[in-house]
């Protein structure tokens, strides 16, 4: 993980930039990349990059960046990690490539040379880049495939400039901070902000598998160079027989972990009592690294209940002869932490909190690179999600199709059950969104529905948000080419919403915060086309994960296996609850469910970001 | 390339001027031009690759002709020179299978505009701003992909240049003196110039011990208003109404100032600091708006807030002259003749990557 940023006057009107402001937004990342920095600026300094670097891979000063190529036509500055760096080095080599560095790095600008733009299809791994092509006199952007690395982006009209983080662009004090209402209104829709959109009109986020370019003519359309939906369509139509799964989904997710441990430095992994990070531990056995040291949260809420994962994920640890380090949170460390969670969260979520305090726990053990079970719900249909929209679907869909019946059926319960829809808000909105697979999926996800945020945002805000935002038609592009079965598509709404804007963003910040690259085996695009296949028969949650138990050549203990999936369970309810206290959301109906202390705790996190906020409720407070 | 514009050859004013500019530079690169004006008081002289038809001054006259004259013509791209033309333009443009483009200058384009408007905004290959703040004030009301909203700005005649000495300065009494210049229409439905702003600012730079004076050069309904304040400033000695001056006298009444000053709250652009930069004379603006760009965030000229201005001018006033020579060339490397046709061409190049 490393900070990476850039300024380049585009327009032939601009100022040159500042060296000032390319400093402060580069060191307002010193987290990112707490082991170095670099500037560097083309001739006519109308193009500069920062970079703050994480070593891992090359920590001699030959792997310092902005790494410029030889013939000095060629700048790059690189974010994230390139799996399969070893084998394209070798390919370069024999192809006459002479390599002064073993950093992934150099390797980006070799094949830019080669093969520009067409260089990305060739990447395994994390990445977000930017490099200064001196000929074309343009900046060439570029991200991953599904969006593991930030890169956020921002155009006045004469200057661009991006940044791994919104908040460091902010800090260069030359972007606007005018609001952008897709953005509030998508999180709370869901409890994220959706890409591209950002909190800020000006700063966007370079949506994940695409590329961009930048030069005189001006800041192009980013272009999308891989689409999930595709590859699980293309897979669902050359189905293989499920006798074969096992065997492949053994050898992709070994041969993922096996490429995820490339590094120079130890890499250990975030365990949980689940089956996602248990078997991702027994693979990194099995792709023969020796020495593991995993780390697990205990709560001492949860000690003797059946949510403590410690026990279960001890067990683990012994069957697979792992270092097992257990870093116990409690309710006081938590709200001593919480302004510096808040701090550290680069756009608005109502999640991250338990990465912080994992992350936190890694960097304490000295840790720089950890792996994380993230993606196998993903990938492997393990929410309520695969099994409710197929429901939901086939009970209210033919109703949601009858023109008014859903805003009359709300009239209906507001005249004679008035609490009813405020205590259960999704029960109605069944009857209006279940009607389509883009309107169940936003139903299962969305914290507001649409329709009550003229409620709780200003009235022409909401609107307009909405209008900018198009939820539905963004969810529709997702499972765009259609991927043909239930499963798949849930694969790939979760893949390319839930996990892109919540959970994989979340894992960048938090483990930022502290240091710490989070690595994700299970969210790989040579995973996801080695299984893209054998998905559509996974028909029920629970089905993939049993096979995933069984990656290891020692399978995960039975007792892990069949305890309910909970992840890193946090005792988060009863404390935000406590934090929230004071909100006058305390005193909802529904107050203390779930779902009320996630709404509740969402309209808590933005109160933090915005002072003098937006919502009604803080305003009336 | 069809052009629907308020007007262009035979047109005035600074959207014509820019219209002229924006058609001359695509008919340059050997695109067939087929201007469509509302008016053209003028006489005009039409360059080659460029038709211009009679004027139709109503709307209906005028879209009637529009639709009529597309259908019969070839149509690649629609150029819609003025927001209050989009939805026509739109239509056009979804006739003839056309790429479209809409023009967007100053005040009419920060305000959401109508849902029509707004409509065709969406539906446009690109949009062309004069400065960053219109780009910015179309991307709060329209939901378009930023990457489509280019900035282009204005740029400068090459009759502007510095050259010595000025008649304007002896005639009017005023050799030795401070001189601040104006050039500005008097519009009292908007008056967002600062002309009023400057005159109130006058006795405070008198007391600072500035023998300084004010000419306000153009025409319009709010000069009444303007004197009236000037005299109630007890200033009206030091101000000086000019009247309308033709384009031709302009460039040697810019030679006449020591400092071009306005402090406007509602430019897109902001033309005539460009001119009197280009003739070697240094402009003084609010950071507010379109003059933002063309004084290059102060880099250029003096961009100050409004509580501000005040003193920069008597900064100004008190400083050495700066090299009118090297002025001109800095005012020129961003905004000059060259650097638009290269603009224009990087919109053309944008088209065809969009085809």
């Amino acid at each position: 993980m490393c900070g990476i940023n850039g300024i380049y006057a585009y327009h032939r009107a601009a100022n040159l930039p500042k060296e000032a402001e390319l400093l402060s937004t580069r060191d307002a990342m010193r987290a990112r990349g707490p082991d170095g920095a670099g500037m560097w600026w083309n001739t006519e300094r109308r193009c500069g990059f920062g970079h703050r670097r994480l070593s891992i891979l090359d920590l001699s000063d030959r792997a310092t960046q902005p790494m410029i190529s030889d013939d000095g036509c060629l700048a790059v500055v690189f974010n994230g990690e390139i799996y399969n760096y070893p084998q394209l080095r070798v390919e370069l080599e024999a192809a006459g490539v002479h390599f002064k560095t073993t950093a992934d790095t150099e390797v980006l600008l070799h094949l830019y040379a080669r093969s520009g733009a067409a260089m990305v299809h060739r990447l395994r791994g994390m990445f977000a880049f930017a490099i200064w092509d001196g000929q074309r006199r343009g900046i060439f952007l570029a991200r991953d495939p599904y969006g593991i690395k930030p890169l956020y982006t921002a155009n006045d009209g004469w200057t661009f400039r991006f940044a791994s983080q919104v908040k460091a662009l902010l800090v260069g004090g030359q972007i606007s901070r005018d609001p952008e209402p897709a953005g509030i209104v998508g999180f709370h829709l869901y409890g994220n902000v959706p890409e591209p959109f950002t909190f800020y009109r000006e700063i966007r986020s370079l949506p994940a598998g695409h590329t961009q370019w930048i030069d005189a003519d001006g800041v192009r359309e980013p272009v999308s160079f891989v689409n999930l939906a595709e590859i699980l369509a293309t897979g669902g139509l050359c189905p293989r027989p499920q006798a074969e799964l096992a065997d492949r989904l053994r050898n992709a997710v070994v041969d993922s972990v096996r490429a995820h441990l490339l590094a120079d430095v130890e890499v250990g992994i975030f365990l949980s009592a689940g089956i996602d990070s248990g078997s991702l531990l027994g693979a990194m056995g099995d792709a023969g690294q020796r020495k593991i040291r995993a780390i697990t949260l205990g709560y001492e809420e949860f000690c003797g209940t059946s949510e403590d994962e410690v026990p279960l994920a001890s067990q683990i640890c012994q069957q697979y002869g792992a270092q097992h380090l257990v870093r116990w949170v409690n309710r006081k460390e938590f709200h001593d932490d919480l302004p510096s969670i808040l701090e550290a969260m680069d756009q608005p979520s109502i999640d991250g909190v338990n990465t912080w305090f994992v992350s936190k726990a890694a960097k304490e053990a000295g840790l720089k690179v950890v792996l994380s079970g993230l993606g196998g719900d993903e990938l492997l249909g393990g929410y309520p999600s695969l099994r409710d929209l197929p429901r939901w679907r086939f009970w209210f869909g033919p109703f949601a199709r009858v023109p008014g019946l859903a805003s009359f059926a709300r009239e209906l319960a507001a005249a004679i059950a008035p609490g009813f829809s405020q205590k259960h808000p999704k029960a109605l909105a069944l009857l209006k969104y279940s009607g389509s697979w883009s309107g169940a999926y936003m139903l299962r996800r969305c914290l507001f529905l649409p329709y009550e945020l003229p409620r709780i945002l200003d009235t022409e805000l909401a609107h307009e948000g909405l209008r900018r935002l198009k939820p539905l038609q963004r969810l529709r592009d997702s499972i765009t080419p259609d991927p043909g079965s239930v499963a798949a598509r849930v694969c790939a709404f979760e893949s390319a919403n839930y996990m892109r804007n919540q959970l994989l963003r979340d894992a960048d910040w938090a483990g930022m915060a502290h240091s710490v690259e989070i690595r994700v085996p299970l969210v790989d695009l040579s995973l996801l086309r080695t299984l893209a296949p054998f998905i559509p028969a996974f028909q029920q949650p629970g089905l993939g994960k049993s096979v995933l138990a069984r990656v290891p050549k020692i399978p995960l203990p039975e007792d892990n296996v069949a305890r309910a999936k909970t992840g890193f369970g946090v005792p988060t309810s009863s404390w935000m609850i406590t934090a929230n206290a004071k909100g006058p959301w305390a005193q909802w109906p529904g107050a203390g469910t779930k779902g009320h202390t996630s709404r509740a705790w969402s309209l808590a996190v933005l109160n933090s970001w915005i002072p003098g906020n937006i919502t009604r409720e803080t305003q009336a407070a | 390339m069809l052009a629907l514009v308020g007007d262009a050859f035979g047109g005035r004013g600074g959207i014509s001027q820019y219209n002229r500019d924006f058609l001359g530079a695509v008919a340059k690169s050997g695109m067939n031009v087929l201007i469509l004006p509302r008016n053209a008081p003028d006489p005009y002289f039409i360059p080659n690759n460029i038709r211009q038809t009679r004027p139709r001054a109503g709307k209906l006259r005028y879209s009637i002709h529009a639709i009529q004259t597309a259908l019969r013509a070839r149509v690649d791209v629609v150029f819609c020179g003025h927001l209050f033309m989009a939805s026509l333009a739109m239509l056009i443009a979804r006739l003839k299978g056309a790429k479209l483009i809409i023009q967007t200058h100053g005040i009419e384009a920060w305000p959401r505009p109508t849902l029509r408007q707004r409509e065709a905004v969406e539906s446009a290959d690109l949009v062309l701003s004069v400065s960053r703040h219109t780009r910015a004030a179309v991307l709060t009301w329209a939901a378009i992909d930023p990457t489509r909203v280019i900035v282009l700005p204005n740029t400068v005649r090459s009759e502007f240049v510095p050259e010595e000495g000025s008649r304007i300065r002896a005639i009017l009494g005023m050799e030795g003196k401070h001189v601040l210049l104006t050039v500005a229409r008097m519009d009292s439905q908007q008056q967002y110039k600062g002309q009023d702003r400057m005159i109130a600012g006058m006795p405070r730079l008198v007391a600072l011990g500035h023998d300084v004076y004010y000419l306000i050069a153009g025409e319009g309904d709010d000069r009444p208003r303007l004197e009236a304040l000037a005299r109630e400033r007890g200033v009206h000695d030091r101000v000086r109404f000019l009247g309308p001056v033709p384009t031709r006298q302009l460039k040697e009444l810019y030679q006449t100032a020591d400092l071009y000053v306005m402090p406007s709250t509602g430019e897109g652009f902001g033309i005539a600091f460009l001119e009197a930069m280009a003739t070697g004379i240094p402009a003084a603006g609010l950071d507010v708006g379109g003059s933002r760009d063309v004084l290059a965030d102060g880099e250029l000229g003096i961009c100050v807030p409004e509580v501000d201005f005040l003193d920069a001018i008597d900064r100004a006033l008190t400083a050495p002259k700066p090299d009118r020579n090297e002025l001109a060339k800095a005012a020129r490397a961003r905004f000059g003749r060259d650097k638009f046709g290269a603009g224009v061409q990087s919109v053309l190049n944008r088209l065809k990557e969009a085809a």
